[in-house]
């Protein structure tokens, strides 16, 4: 006995690997992508991406507390084991009220930054008032969803003050975008939330919650390869931005950790 | 990221008058995250014969063994220590009895021979000597390492002038290097004396 396999048949009709249907032109239901002939589709795709996409080698951090907005940030640059830069700028002004974090491909977050920026300004021009932070991110984030799959790396903060308060947002090359209170990005993060989690109150002043921030960057540097050089810290408060320090962290570890002078274990002592 | 860099090591040798330096860097890491800040690369085989092992950390540490095992029946049966020239032929041969499944570090050996004459040499991980007058290098920061020595070095200096440039050359090789560094150490070696020193460097 035959079994009857009529309800596996479809009325779709199958659409074979990059060939063209006239049939469903201006009718089209699935959509048709010219595929790639290899044998091996998935990991071509994933080798393409992964060619053009660099590691986000970096700490990023940014919390909004009673004061406003703390930024900070490491500043190496990395391809793969060979430290390209230790004085790379990762925290990136939009515009005076607003700043954006770097990590992933430093072209790519730089460019898209600058791209804001002059959104947010002919925003400014059309509508007679500054954008908000909500809106700036929603912008970017927009931005980089129709680039999806193409291999951009940006992984970024958005933080500024606007008619609303202290506003922070994470963007990223996914088109994600989330609004949170405490945000860290690269592969540092998860050394710097360790200590940024454990050590933060919403009522800190400005000097406890920038010591709390330079903290956290130069914790993630010691135990993160691709992170180091410089922890710049910035505040965003009512009145703009202002950068609040950058230190060495080759310094800032003495400065934490000073070395203990050793001593004499063995003392040579005159014969009696 | 490929196996010799997993743990991420920097080793180097300069030859002096009559005596030699041996330096490493004190990072033990799992990729990039640093896992120990006081790992013990360099090991001594006797008095005058320093190795040290840069690569995968246990194979550094299981090679070191063999080395030490070796080295004590050695001093059993002849009743005297190693020579430098000696003791890198036996390396080289250990190294390639495991030619198909090697220990995956590359050897740095450094000793005083006869006449206090300072001998180095270094090795693949499969046992090709390479012997040098001057300094030989190992690990992940090996190419920033041979710029750096091929800068600073000078022939025939004495033990206070070859630490401090055995320790410029390091610290600012691993200086360009994500999975090497975090501190140095460094032993100099002249007939009567063995000087260990640990270096401050970049935590990052």
């Amino acid at each position: 006995m035959k079994l009857d396999t009529s309800g596996f048949e479809t009325s779709m009709p199958v659409i074979g690997f990059g060939s063209n249907s006239e049939m469903l032109d201006g009718v089209s239901s699935v959509p048709s992508f010219d595929l790639p002939r290899t044998t091996d589709f998935d990991g071509f795709q994933k080798k393409s991406v992964e060619m053009v996409k660099p590691a986000k080698g970096t700490t990023t951090l940014a919390f909004i507390f009673k004061e406003g907005v703390m930024v900070a940030a490491d500043s190496r640059a990395s391809m793969g084991g060979y430290i390209s830069s230790q004085s790379v700028k990762k925290i990136i002004e939009i515009n005076p009220y607003m700043l954006g974090t770097m990590a992933g491909g430093a072209a790519d977050c730089q460019f898209w930054h600058r791209n804001l920026g002059i959104k947010c300004r002919l925003h400014e021009l059309a509508n007679k008032r500054r954008i908000s932070v909500s809106g700036a991110s929603k912008l970017l984030a927009n931005m980089l969803y129709s680039y999806r799959g193409m291999g951009l790396s940006v992984g970024t903060m958005i933080a500024g003050w606007d008619e609303t308060g202290p506003g922070l947002y994470y963007v990223d090359n996914e088109g994600g975008r989330l609004k949170g209170d405490r945000f860290s990005v690269g592969s540092g993060s998860p050394y710097a939330y360790g200590v940024l989690d454990s050590g933060y109150k919403f009522d800190m002043s400005i000097e406890e919650a920038s010591e709390l921030a330079r903290r956290s960057i130069y914790h993630a540097t010691f135990r993160d390869g691709a992170s180091g050089g410089v922890a710049s810290v910035y505040h965003v408060g009512p009145q703009g931005w202002t950068k609040l320090s950058g230190d060495d962290v080759g310094e800032l570890h003495y400065h934490y950790y000073p070395v203990a002078p050793a001593t004499a274990e063995h003392v040579m002592e005159e014969a009696a | 990221m490929q196996i010799f860099e997993y743990n991420g090591s920097a080793v180097v040798a300069m030859v002096g008058k009559n005596c030699f330096a041996i330096a490493s860097d004190r990072r033990l890491g799992v990729q990039l995250q640093t896992i120990a800040t006081d790992f013990q690369r360099i090991s001594k085989i006797h008095d005058h014969l320093f190795i040290g092992l840069s690569g995968l950390a246990t194979d550094v540490q299981t090679l070191y063994q063999r080395l030490v095992f070796r080295h004590k029946l050695y001093q059993l049966r002849e009743e005297r220590d190693m020579k430098p020239e000696t003791f890198a032929s036996l390396v080289s041969a250990i190294l390639y009895e495991k030619r198909f499944g090697p220990y995956l570090c590359q050897p740095v050996i450094a000793g005083l021979g006869d006449d206090n004459k300072p001998f180095i040499c270094t090795m693949d991980s499969i046992g090709a000597k390479e012997l040098a007058k001057d300094f030989v290098v190992s690990g992940t920061a090996s190419e920033s390492l041979y710029g750096a020595c091929e800068a600073m070095f000078k022939p025939d200096m004495e033990a206070e002038e070859l630490f401090e440039t055995i320790s410029q050359a390091l610290l600012s090789s691993v200086d360009r290097d994500c999975l090497s560094g975090w501190g140095g150490h460094v032993y100099v070696v002249t007939p009567d004396e063995i000087k260990e020193k640990i270096l401050k460097g970049r935590m990052d």
